[in-house]
């Protein structure tokens, strides 16, 4: 088991964002968490990766304790994610985004930085020589030199899953990876996600959009903060509670 | 790269050119000294925390290296990079718990801060100076091999080479600092320390970094200021003049490198060699800042840069269709 | 401690107290609402102190009226301030910072130019002293407490209950949420900026009656407005009467057991040790 989830649980003064969340995730599975808005998604990402504290319950990854720990050291450990809002560094380069992201690997320390040691030189051409891998990868890597506040914003989101590759993650939490995409930009998507999934990182997503269900091994459904299904995505589809969560609201 | 040369050696003739006036010389030594603290301001500001208390981290080194060479007779020489360490050290102990706030609040703070400092250098008077402090040694002689002894008493020529290798010598670590790895992560954690938390970036731990650096080289340069006027006051390290570094440093422009060198060339050295403005200063200055802030936000050298773009325009439907194209 | 100077102090304490919520509330309004650090806040209140002073010594004109036409003469300022500096570069924080600073150069330093060190001081709108058995207290000061008291007392009323007001909480606290109501947001912060402005004006005219104006007592206050905001915490409008309430003790206070600046440096001790162990502030929300 990858990614575990205990008993999370997380309450903001009076309202639950999530409650009692029992969640597995297991080596080399694309997990979908899906829900209605609201339902209390992105907070679950946002407890994994230590943005938000929890209320109660815990978090284990690859069997160890991380609750709490801080979105830097979690990053640390080889969780990847990206944002619902794709979120950049938008002063930088599509290449500099990625050269910034690959802070980790290989580190450098301050003083060698200053000095321009010839180990850290040699480190900082590794790492240019790694972000311009990881744009190949991801199809980025003929508008390097763009501004990424310049890009359309599906690329954006792509950038954004490059940037949480570099951190040699072998766990990535995307959050909407898909949403307001083209058509275009979800076909090339999909594929960027084929791609990761055949190096052996295990992808935990969250949408809404079907296409990208059909990806997924399983299907995870929140509610209100409550986990009210877990299948297939053919299985939660005939669910007769996820029916009524995403329609059942018209009508009440 | 070669322009840059030539600069350094017309700095470097400077005194010939202007024929050693003593005026002149000590306007430019004044230059120096604040061209190295707004530089400093802006590297702490790299990491997205703008500080309204520096001046006050500039009075910490001044105070403290003043203080220990006539008390204790420790040569200035020594005790000047020690102010910076003092400095240093006050940044890192008060600014650690502010370092944890969002940016905005940390602004806040750091008016806070810079008062706290003030107080309690005018709280120590029984070292610091009832009225301020006086009697501050002079940089001790040193001996060049070759050429001889060279003393400050008295002269300014000494002080103004020396000063110019001490600002030359901080730039170049400052800009070392901010195009290394430490400088994107700085870069990084100022346009969204989401994601840079997400990539593994300690945010907390770069803050304090550029802070202490930042206040490491604001207190350096204060106590070299210390050993060169010879008398202190805490009204050049209060309020209004931390409000003045960063007119300086965004007159010339937060974005570049060069901006503070800009901004603080111009701002100090204009009222000070046009003498009917200085009464008037802090209003023109005012002014002025009003001007840049409607006109330039990137300050002066924005301007450079905004015709430099005119010509680099990129296009939305170019991206896409080289994206697409792949 | 004799009931006298515990009477004067006491009183002491709560004037400061309601001068320094005065300009903190107003100080948090505009960071609230509109995530505006108006470092310039301190120069409204001096210049409010001024105005007052022309309008009691400079016209003739009652200590009531001008107190009115003073608030009435900021609160107009504070359209042209949200209009023109704030609203055009709204998000951009550095921004406004740098307008904010701009400001407390050019007012200060064009008061200075003007003034200079004329000792100045808005005459008392009432003289005199209230005797009671053992100890009299200052009919003015008296008086300053009770109007800053109401004011801010009317001010919560009016918050509470109008829909502007409601609107300027609304935005305080969720800014898209606010803006998909339909909220006219713009009107919003002007009407935050015009109240930030007014009540600084009231802060300045009231403490210009009881201290001596210079171009940099707005200084000292913005200290003392951020302090409170700070203790306050973020977020909390509620918290600043608490903080307000609290540095005025302590400022009033201190003074008698510690002399000269070792009382200010003192009282920014405190706020910064209670910063450390709870950053967010006495009532705020998580940072």
């Amino acid at each position: 088991m990858l990614l575990e989830t205990k008993g999370l649980t997380k309450n903001f003064g009076g309202l639950t964002a999530v409650s009692k969340l029992d969640l597995q995730v297991s080596e080399g599975e694309i997990v979908a968490l899906i829900g209605p808005n609201g339902a209390g998604k992105s907070t679950v990402f946002n407890l994994v990766t230590g943005v938000l504290h929890p209320t109660a319950g815990k978090v284990l990854f690859n069997g160890r304790d991380i609750t709490g720990q801080k979105p830097h050291t979690v990053a640390h450990l080889g969780i990847g994610r990206t944002f619902q809002f794709a979120y950049l560094f938008a002063d930088f380069t599509v290449l500099e985004n990625l050269v910034a992201s690959c802070h980790l690997y290989p580190r450098s320390g301050f003083w060698e930085a200053l000095i321009n040691t010839p180990s850290y030189r040699h480190k900082e051409a590794r790492i240019q020589t790694k972000a311009l891998e990881i744009l190949k990868f991801v199809g980025l890597d003929k508008v390097k030199d763009e501004l990424a506040r310049n890009l359309p914003h599906g690329y954006q989101k792509v950038l954004g899953v490059a940037r949480a590759l570099a951190v040699n993650p072998k766990l990535l939490l995307l959050d909407e990876p898909i949403a307001g995409m083209t058509r275009e930009e979800i076909y090339f998507s999909l594929d960027v996600f084929r791609k990761i999934r055949s190096q052996g990182i295990t992808i935990l997503l969250i949408e809404h959009n079907m296409e990208c269900m059909d990806l997924c091994d399983r299907v995870i459904v929140l509610n209100f903060g409550h986990k009210i299904a877990e299948g297939s995505s053919a299985e939660v589809r005939q669910n007769p509670e996820v029916i009524q969560a995403y329609f059942g609201r018209k009508n009440a | 790269m070669g322009g840059l040369i030539g600069l350094i050696v017309l700095l470097f003739l400077l005194p010939m050119i202007i024929q050693q006036q003593t005026y002149y010389l000590h306007v430019f030594i004044i230059v120096l000294i604040y061209i190295i603290v707004v530089s400093s301001l802006r590297t702490v500001a790299l990491s997205g925390q703008l500080s309204v208390g520096h001046a006050a981290f500039m009075g910490v080194g001044a105070y403290f290296s003043g203080v220990i060479t006539r008390e204790l007779a420790i040569s200035p020489w020594l005790a000047i990079p020690l102010g910076g360490l003092a400095s240093m050290l006050v940044a890192v102990l008060i600014g650690y718990p502010f370092t944890r706030v969002r940016a905005i609040y940390f602004s806040m703070i750091s008016l806070f801060g810079g008062i706290i400092i003030v107080d309690l250098i005018m709280v120590a008077q029984k070292w610091t100076g009832a009225a301020g402090l006086a009697n501050i040694p002079l940089l001790s002689p040193i001996n060049i091999p070759g050429i001889g002894n060279i003393t400050f008493l008295g002269q300014k020529l000494p002080y103004y080479y020396c000063t110019l290798i001490l600002t030359l010598v901080c730039l170049f670590i400052l800009y070392r600092l901010e195009h290394s790895r430490v400088g994107i992560n700085w870069k990084a954690i100022a346009q969204s320390h989401m994601v840079a938390s997400s990539v593994g970036i300690n945010e907390a731990y770069y803050r304090v970094l550029a802070l202490a650096v930042g206040c490491f080289f604001a207190g350096l340069a204060g106590a070299w200021y210390a050993h060169y006027t010879l008398v202190l006051g805490t009204s050049t390290f209060g309020f209004l003049p931390s409000i003045y570094l960063v007119m300086y440093m965004l007159v010339g422009g937060q974005k570049r490198f060069a901006g503070p060198i800009i901004g603080t060339t111009i701002l100090v050295m204009v009222p000070e060699l046009v003498r009917s403005l200085k009464e008037s200063a802090p209003l023109v200055l005012g002014a002025i800042m009003v001007i840049v802030v409607f006109l330039m936000p990137q300050g002066i050298v924005g301007l450079f840069d905004q015709i430099r773009v005119r010509y680099r325009k990129s296009n939305k439907r170019k991206v896409t269709e080289s994206v697409a194209g792949n | 401690m004799d009931a006298q100077t515990l009477a004067s102090t006491g009183i002491s304490a709560l004037m400061l107290s309601a001068i320094y919520i005065l300009m903190a509330l107003g100080f948090a309004l505009l960071l609230s609402v509109m995530g505006v650090l108006n470092f310039a806040h301190s120069a409204l209140y001096m210049v409010a102190g001024y105005i007052c002073y022309e309008f009691t010594v400079g016209f003739g004109l009652s200590g009531w009226l001008s107190l009115i036409l003073t608030v009435v003469v900021m609160g107009a300022f504070g359209v042209f301030l949200e209009r023109f500096c704030f609203r055009p570069f709204f998000g951009d924080t550095n921004r406004i910072i740098v307008i904010a600073l701009a400001l407390i150069v050019i007012l200060e330093s064009l008061m200075n130019i003007l003034v200079g060190t004329a000792v100045r001081k808005v005459p008392d709108f009432i003289s005199g002293t209230i005797k009671f058995s053992g100890f009299q207290v200052s009919q003015q000061r008296i008086l300053v407490t009770f109007i800053g008291a109401a004011v801010l007392i009317a001010l919560i009323i009016l918050i509470q209950n109008t829909r502007r007001g409601q609107q300027m909480l609304a935005v305080a606290q969720d800014f898209v949420g606010a803006t998909l109501q339909g909220i006219n947001i713009y009107r919003t912060m002007a009407f935050a900026t015009v109240i930030a402005c007014a009540l600084a004006a009231l802060a300045g005219s009231l403490g210009g009656a009881v201290y001596y104006l210079n171009p940099f007592i707005g200084d000292q206050m913005l200290v003392k407005a951020i302090e409170v905001v700070i203790l306050a915490g973020i977020g909390s409008i509620s918290g600043v009467f608490a903080g307000g309430l609290i540095l005025g003790i302590i400022d009033a206070f201190l003074p008698m057991v510690l002399s000269g600046v070792a009382t200010d440096a003192t009282g920014l001790g405190i706020v910064v040790l209670i910063l450390l162990f709870r950053p967010q502030g006495l009532f705020g929300h998580e940072a």
